[in-house]
């Protein structure tokens, strides 16, 4: 019998309801012995006291303050007339999110149907369970806006998540295994209408445009003969470069990333701090467990150094001594671009501690089979040892991401004035100077912070559940 | 920097070249010799690879290093360290060091500071953590359900904000000095500047009781091992936990009597807006620690459940078999097994609380970060100072692992 029909049986033989009744639960669970029906009363009592005191706290508190800062929340000093290229950023990607993903789910529920394991198509109510902790917060700021249109925004935002998922859900079989680079695409695009068409996004296209051509010629031209050859090395430079003139030439100004702030500055830190992290961590984990000597050391002694010293020390260091690391002929880069070089390089140094662990996690048989094929070190590396490694670091990969999520609050401290930052500024306005209203601003930022680092805290055990990382 | 590059290349060009004709001429003289040649030869690449990365590190480092001497010469930035002897223009709060001190004596404080905050925090964290971690597991639904939402609240929000609004929540629920809140017979003073507890002073005859108190440890230590022995010969029940404090505690009063009172007990009290007698402490040092102690609480609960659940189930059926209370069970049964499995990530712990101790200039709690940042404020040469704060850290850090994993190694079971 297989596993799958196995399941089936025991949910079958379950039974079908309960004979709990709720007086049999609450003696169960609240009063099986003196010792715990003690611990109930005197706990339930401390509960009703806190919530009592929460809601009259609530209540009698002036939250004024959220309303008139909220867009200081979200999106700091942006200019009013420039707030466009923010929503249509938002939409572009939850519309290639929501399409993406979607249609990814479709492939896997595909998938599962035709290897004949139960597969349940996810529902819109299924993805409220897993993301209502940030549904609820957005809904929370919608509630003290004092104007009309991030309200319809919101509105429409959520109406687009659940068209784009269906939409996605729809899209024919060839299409929908495009999912992956059409949300890369996605990406490049919003960003590009945030922060123009030049510079470091127009690199990002043309690299991301060279990985997808060489994924795909690489399927396309196998064979080893030197035209096929030929086209898989050379094809996908070509792409890459011709994307990279292309997007540069398309001239659209953007919006450089100094006077951005509040939530938007902090997602957006801890994304591209991940997302540049992670190259370098990965050359710093293979370059870990190379048998060179001077190549090792180099990465150990980086790697253990960062990892020793707090980040606060490290950010110290970008805004003091990294500007006197370039030559005297530059201008010095500004403090935010500074910040996340570091924070790049931390990210990185804790990226390749984890990817190391899934390295070592690795059967050593994979690589010594791969070598007895005659493979190369590289080909061994990208296309025996790094699948399975990557795949089985996931969910620390995302307990990395939520860690650097609530460090990026540190950037504050050398005057950049992200989601936390905020708290202060607004309590050091003329009007709420002296009120002592810090209680109420941390508060709402604390329920920010929460609710986006719960919700990925979930997924990521939802994601080790579904890899069975450490089950076999 | 192009242009150093190019000169490596070119010097290792040459080298290639030379090695490459020489292993020309040995393999023409020695026919025999089936040695591959030098570009597919293990030991020549694998240095080539390494004089390469290397030349790259080091031209790196040398060109970083030129634009560092380049502009701290050009705004006149000396790269020594004469200025620690200066006068540091900072005064600590809680101290009396003013600001004529010499910089070196700054420094020195906030290191005790810091100290002050790990050593005090980290053993509170392991046991309010072990607390909640088994909270966690009760089958009390309230109780586990209370540490599950503590645990998933302080988890995902970040320390800097933990330790903000542990300090913003003092600062309001504690009231001002002149009507401070002596609770307990005015044996304790807490107002939103300062704490105070009771504490011992010294009288006549202090050092000889301190002698006599270190004299019946060492003999509490040694009925301890008495009883073990005891046990482990005749399996007498050992009590040794009773014998132990016993015999410290009585030669500590016999002690006490002989010597006719060597210390008093005084209370801290408010005498023109001094502190007199007790034990104080600023209120941001409470609010950090407390702060820290929250944050990673949470952290060594989730470690504590996940040690608890994986000791094997049959080890608690067993206890429950010789009818142990679940009290036996713990202490006996489930902790010496699940401590050995928590200790290792308990130490990554420890070294992160000490990393986060750094967040306490937040409050204005002047551990080294926060001097070392009064000491930026007064235009100190930034390099020095980063330095040393960055090797303040890694040698905490390697301090706390080495002790660590000196205790990891005595915990763990040998042979297996």
């Amino acid at each position: 019998m297989t596993d799958t029909a196995k399941a089936k049986e025991s949910a079958n033989l379950a039974p079908l309801h309960s004979d709990t009744t709720p007086a049999k639960w609450v003696k169960n669970n609240l009063f099986n012995n003196i010792m715990n029906s003690v611990i109930t009363v005197v706990l339930g009592v401390v509960v009703v006291f806190l919530v009592v005191q929460s809601f009259g706290w609530i209540a009698g508190e002036e939250w004024e303050i959220v309303r008139v800062n909220l867009r200081n929340f979200m999106v700091g000093q942006f200019p009013s007339d420039e707030l466009w290229r923010l929503w249509t950023s938002a939409f572009l990607l939850i519309g290639t999110f929501g399409i993406g993903t979607a249609a990814m789910a479709h492939n896997a529920y595909d998938d599962a149907n035709e290897k004949g394991l139960v597969a349940e198509r996810p529902s819109l109510l299924n993805l409220l369970a897993r993301f209502w902790p940030v549904l609820a917060f957005v809904a929370l700021m919608v509630s003290f806006s004092e104007t009309l249109p991030p309200v319809v925004g919101v509105i429409a935002g959520v109406g687009a998540i659940v068209a784009s998922r269906l939409v996605g859900w729809a899209l024919p079989a060839s299409i929908r295994s495009l999912a992956v680079p059409m949300m890369a695409i996605g990406t490049i695009v919003a960003m590009a209408v945030l922060a123009g068409t030049g510079g470091l996004i127009a690199m990002s296209a043309g690299v991301v445009a060279l990985v997808i051509a060489a994924s795909g010629l690489s399927r396309r031209f196998e064979g080893s003969d030197p035209k096929s050859m030929a086209i898989r090395t050379g094809g996908p430079i070509i792409i890459g470069a011709v994307t990279l003139v292309i997007v540069n030439a398309i001239g659209f100004d953007g919006f450089g990333w100094e006077d951005w702030g509040g939530l938007h500055l902090t997602l957006f830190a801890t994304v591209v701090g991940i997302a540049s992290g992670m190259p370098i961590g990965i050359l710093l984990a293979i370059g870990r467990r190379s048998e060179l000597p001077v190549i090792k050391g180099f990465c150990v002694v980086f790697i253990e150094f960062v990892r020793g010293v707090p980040l606060i020390s490290l950010l110290l260091f970008s805004s003091f001594i990294l500007p006197l690391l370039f030559p005297p002929s530059v201008e010095t880069p500004e403090t935010l671009t500074r910040a996340m070089i570091v924070i790049a390089l931390f990210s990185a140094a804790y990226i390749a501690e984890i990817i190391r662990g899934g390295l070592q996690a690795v059967p050593k048989g994979q690589t010594e089979a791969a070598q007895a094929s005659g493979m190369s070190a590289a080909k061994i590396q990208r296309l025996i040892v790094m699948p399975q490694a990557l795949r089985a670091v996931i969910p620390a990969m995302v307990g990395q991401f939520i860690s650097l999520f609530k460090d990026t609050s540190l950037i504050a401290t050398i005057g950049v004035a992200e989601f936390f930052q905020f708290a202060a500024i607004a309590n050091s306005q003329p009007n709420f100077l002296g009120k002592s209203l810090q209680l109420v601003t941390y508060s709402i930022i604390a329920v920010g912070y929460w609710s986006f680092a719960y919700t990925m805290s979930k997924e990521s055990r939802r994601l080790e559940a579904q890899l069975g990382v450490g089950v076999r | 920097m192009l242009e150093r590059i190019l000169r490596l290349a070119i010097i290792l060009g040459i080298l290639a070249a030379l090695y490459i004709a020489y292993w020309k001429v040995r393999s023409s003289s020695r026919s025999d010799a089936d040695e591959p040649p030098p570009w597919r030869d293990s030991r020549v690449l694998v240095l080539a690879a390494q004089v390469a990365a290397l030349g790259l590190i080091w031209s790196a480092g040398d060109y970083l290093w030129a634009n560092f001497r380049a502009r701290t010469s050009d705004i006149g930035l000396e790269l020594d360290f004469g200025f620690l002897d200066q006068p540091s223009g900072i005064s600590i709060a809680d101290n009396p060091l003013n600001s004529n001190a010499a910089i070196r004596e700054a420094l020195i404080q906030g290191v005790k500071n810091t100290f002050l905050i790990i050593i005090v925090g980290i053993p509170l964290a392991v046991i309010l953590g072990t607390l909640i971690g088994i909270a966690r597991l009760s089958t009390n639904w309230l109780l586990s359900k209370i540490a599950t939402v503590y645990v998933e609240f302080f988890r995902n929000i970040p320390v800097l904000l933990v330790i903000v609004l542990t300090w913003t929540i003092f600062l309001n629920a504690f009231p001002p000095v002149r009507i401070s809140w002596l609770p307990f017979g005015e044996t304790f003073i807490f107002n939103n500047l300062r704490f105070g507890f009771p504490s011992i002073v010294g009288g006549n005859n202090f050092g000889a009781f301190q002698v006599i108190v270190l004299l019946g440890l060492l003999a509490a230590v040694a009925v301890w091992i008495w009883r073990s022995r005891l046990f482990d010969r005749t399996g007498t029940p050992h009590h040794r936990v009773l014998y132990g404090l016993g015999t410290l505690v009585a030669i500590s009063v016999v002690g006490f009597v002989a010597l006719g009172g060597p210390f008093d007990i005084t209370t801290p009290e408010i005498i023109d807006r001094v502190y007199v007698g007790g034990i104080t402490m600023i209120m941001p040092y409470a609010a950090v620690m407390i702060g820290l102690v929250l944050y990673t609480a949470s952290h060594v609960a989730e470690i504590v459940r996940g040690s608890i659940l994986s000791v094997d189930k049959g080890q608690v059926e067993a206890g429950n078999a010789l009818a142990l209370n679940s009290f036996q069970r713990y202490r006996f049964v489930i902790l010496p097994q699940a401590f050995r499995v928590a200790f290792p990530p308990l130490i990554n712990q420890f070294l992160n609380y000490t990393k986060n101790s750094s967040l306490a200039f937040a409050v204005g709690f002047a551990e080294i970060t926060g001097v070392i940042q009064n000491l930026f404020g007064q235009s100190r040469p930034a390099p020095q100072l980063l330095l040393i704060l960055m090797v303040v850290y890694l040698v905490f850090s390697l301090v706390l692992s080495a002790i660590g994993n000196l205790i990891n190694r005595r915990l763990q079971i040998v042979g297996r």
